[in-house]
């Protein structure tokens, strides 16, 4: 609460502005984290006083590997909604790449990271080949991968065994791979190199900014700095309380680390918003309009792709049911919760996880307090609907208050 | 550093031209939208482009910016003569456009929106790591040669007032250095502080001796700021003079037709 306020002091607008705009124009834009993370905050405390075991180590693992998969899918989706596309096509692809993955190793004897280069890869194509057909048509992405979507679901039938229908993945190397934890050493050593690198990125940033006489507050950034680096250490220390750090958790930090990066340090990143804040101002700023947008598809199809490996080794088999809609409804619903606009220009990587961290818990401590099914969609359905229409107000007004 | 009376006068008699447009048509199958244009500006001076709809303003703009190119006359560029096909064109030569729609960013801050499509790097991870503190301090310097004044730069451009955009959007084509600026309507839907600012920065650019060319339906606007006035009526030149032989009823009779 502190930080927002000294926020809202230095965000200042020409006219005179009251301080609730500010606070509502914080919220919109730097501080859109918070409102997110005071909900996550309110749904752990509410099923934490109903269930004794919702906070236990073991219990938070278990809600990791439930969201590994949405998680992964909503970081590239959040990209493709950065540019003002959308794909709802992500759960027929996560199907068809587990598929090949399933049917590369088990039925041909492939190795499992020579299969899983190549379902990545048909993601990536698959992303591009689509967003390509998107931007140079004109058609609306809502349809055409809603079309892909039907056509995906063919195609798993197709690529599954027509006896069984099914992949079985029990005694693989994806089954070895899912159970994988870190050996304790690296789950401490990798976060703490990863926020030292940070640390001094910020310190690098600090030193120029003085160097060109701009304000800058070292105290203030190192203090964030390394409050995320003890957060993560936190969060492995819960992990390593339980039986380790999973690997899938692990290469989704690894994938929010550098997908953060790339949305907020390179130009490619400030590209993507600028794509979506103003698609004719970012062609005529010289930006490959097209070609940022088929990279958005392109990177969403290989995230989308091990996505759903990723889910293949949790339930140990790939069959029709694999494409089950709820990946893509889950994953859409996390970036949104997490603050991105479906109109494009607005969103991060943060968000999605935060998204996807509000969705999990309540699917998981619902099914805690033995809640029924019925009353966990009217829960889940009813906190996206208010997430979206809170956005909506917030930005809303705060941004009538300066013109 | 100029005293910009004095100025006017040796820019209008002695300067050559920077940018001379001689003869210029522009044919839309059997509709003529200009004829025989004749068209100079020079530096440190602004010439004001004005005429009623239709009069032929927006295709001349179009065909100084780049947008489409002209059917006949010559286009000089300190005194060669140079063809505009693509706004790239004129952008090499130094002769930036503001559009009226402003060409911003409403998501983006105000140094994100200056440096979008040029962004600056330093340090090791060149090309792969923005340098926020470079861009920061070269916007600050950039704006503040201006006078424009924006108390924080990380705030969304969407939530600045209407002629901090436009001046946003000026001191981008500025930092590109043009010898040329084109403004199109800048003052269009502005408040009336916000109007003053906006030509206080217009002739900022003028003392800093570029050439200006201000299209405006703002009468007052034109008269206030220009050093020159061409008037267009039906894809020809009407009228040319100095700004001190205008009033304002010589001007519309000039727009309107009704002067002789």
């Amino acid at each position: 609460m502190n930080t927002t306020r000294q926020q809202v002091s230095v965000t200042t607008a020409p006219a005179k502005i009251s301080f609730r705009q500010n606070l509502l124009e914080a919220l919109s834009t730097k501080w859109r984290v918070v409102p997110v993370l005071l909900s996550l905050a309110l749904i752990w405390a509410i099923f934490a006083s109903q269930s004794p075991v919702f906070l236990s180590a073991r219990n938070l693992t278990n809600l990791a590997d439930q969201i590994a998969t949405t998680s992964i899918v909503a970081l590239g989706l959040v990209l493709v909604l950065v540019v003002a596309e959308i794909d709802l096509s992500v759960a027929g692809l996560a199907a068809v790449c587990a598929g090949i993955v399933g049917v590369l190793v088990v039925n041909m004897d492939v190795s499992l990271s020579i299969a899983l280069i190549i379902a990545i890869t048909v993601g990536g194509l698959y992303g591009l080949l689509q967003g390509s057909m998107i931007v140079y048509s004109g058609a609306p992405a809502f349809i055409v991968t809603l079309g892909f979507s039907l056509m995906l679901q063919g195609v798993l039938l197709i690529l599954l065994p027509a006896e069984s229908g099914l992949v079985p993945l029990a005694g693989t190397d994806l089954q070895f791979l899912a159970a994988y934890r870190l050996p304790t050493t690296l789950s401490y050593a990798l976060p703490a190199a990863v926020g030292l690198i940070g640390l001094a990125m910020r310190l690098n940033d600090h030193r120029q900014r003085v160097a060109y006489g701009l304000p800058s507050n070292l105290m203030r950034s190192m203090a964030i700095g390394v409050a995320i680096i003890f957060a993560s250490l936190a969060v492995v220390a819960i992990f390593n309380a339980y039986r380790g750090v999973p690997l899938t958790v692990a290469v989704l930090a690894g994938l929010i680390a550098i997908l953060s990066y790339a949305t907020t340090q390179t130009p490619f990143g400030i590209w993507l918003y600028a794509i979506g804040g103003n698609r004719e101002a970012a062609r005529r700023a010289g930006i490959p309009v097209n070609w940022m947008k088929m990279a958005a598809f392109s990177i969403l199809g290989m995230l989308t792709a091990l996505g759903g490996v990723v889910a293949a080794a949790r339930v140990l088999g790939v069959s029709p049911a694999s494409a089950d809609q709820s990946l893509l409804l889950e994953a859409i619903a996390a970036a949104v919760i997490g603050g991105t606009s479906l109109f494009g220009g607005r969103g991060s990587v943060w968000a999605a996880i935060l998204g996807a961290l509000v969705i999990g818990s309540i699917a998981n401590g619902m099914f805690l307090i033995n809640a029924s099914t019925q009353l966990r969609l009217l829960v889940q359905g009813g906190v996206l609907v208010a997430a979206v229409i809170a956005d909506a107000l917030i930005a809303r007004s705060g941004s009538s208050s300066s013109r | 550093m100029q005293r910009s009376g004095n100025n006017k006068m040796v820019a209008m008699n002695d300067d050559a031209p920077i940018l001379s447009l001689a003869g210029i048509g522009k044919h839309y199958g059997g509709i003529t939208a200009l004829s025989g244009v004749d068209f100079d500006v020079r530096e440190g001076e602004v010439v004001a482009l004005a005429g009623d709809n239709g009069a032929g303003k927006s295709t001349l703009v179009k065909i100084i910016s780049g947008i489409v190119s002209s059917d006949e006359g010559r286009i000089l560029f300190n005194g060669q003569e140079v063809s505009l096909r693509k706004p790239q064109d004129a952008a090499e030569l130094g002769i930036q456009t503001v559009y009226q729609d402003l060409a911003l960013c409403d998501n983006l801050d105000t140094v994100q929106n200056l440096f979008l499509g040029r962004e600056m790097h330093s340090g090791l991870l060149r090309g792969a790591k923005l340098s926020r503190p470079l861009m920061e301090s070269r916007a600050h310097a950039a704006l503040s040669s201006l006078n424009v004044k924006i108390r924080d730069y990380s705030v969304s451009v969407g939530r600045l007032s209407g002629g901090q955009r436009q001046s946003v959007a000026i001191a981008r084509a500025v930092l590109s250095k043009p010898r040329v600026i084109l403004l199109d309507e800048p003052t269009a839907a502005l408040g009336v502080a916000q109007r003053a600012e906006v030509m206080a920065l217009i002739a900022r650019l003028r003392e800093q001796g570029l050439g200006v060319i201000l299209v405006s339906h703002d009468l007052g606007d034109v008269l206030d700021i220009a050093d020159r006035i061409v008037v267009l009526r039906l894809g020809r030149k009407a009228a040319e003079r100095p700004v001190a032989e205008w009033t304002r009823s010589s001007l519309v009779a000039a727009i309107t037709g009704t002067d002789h």
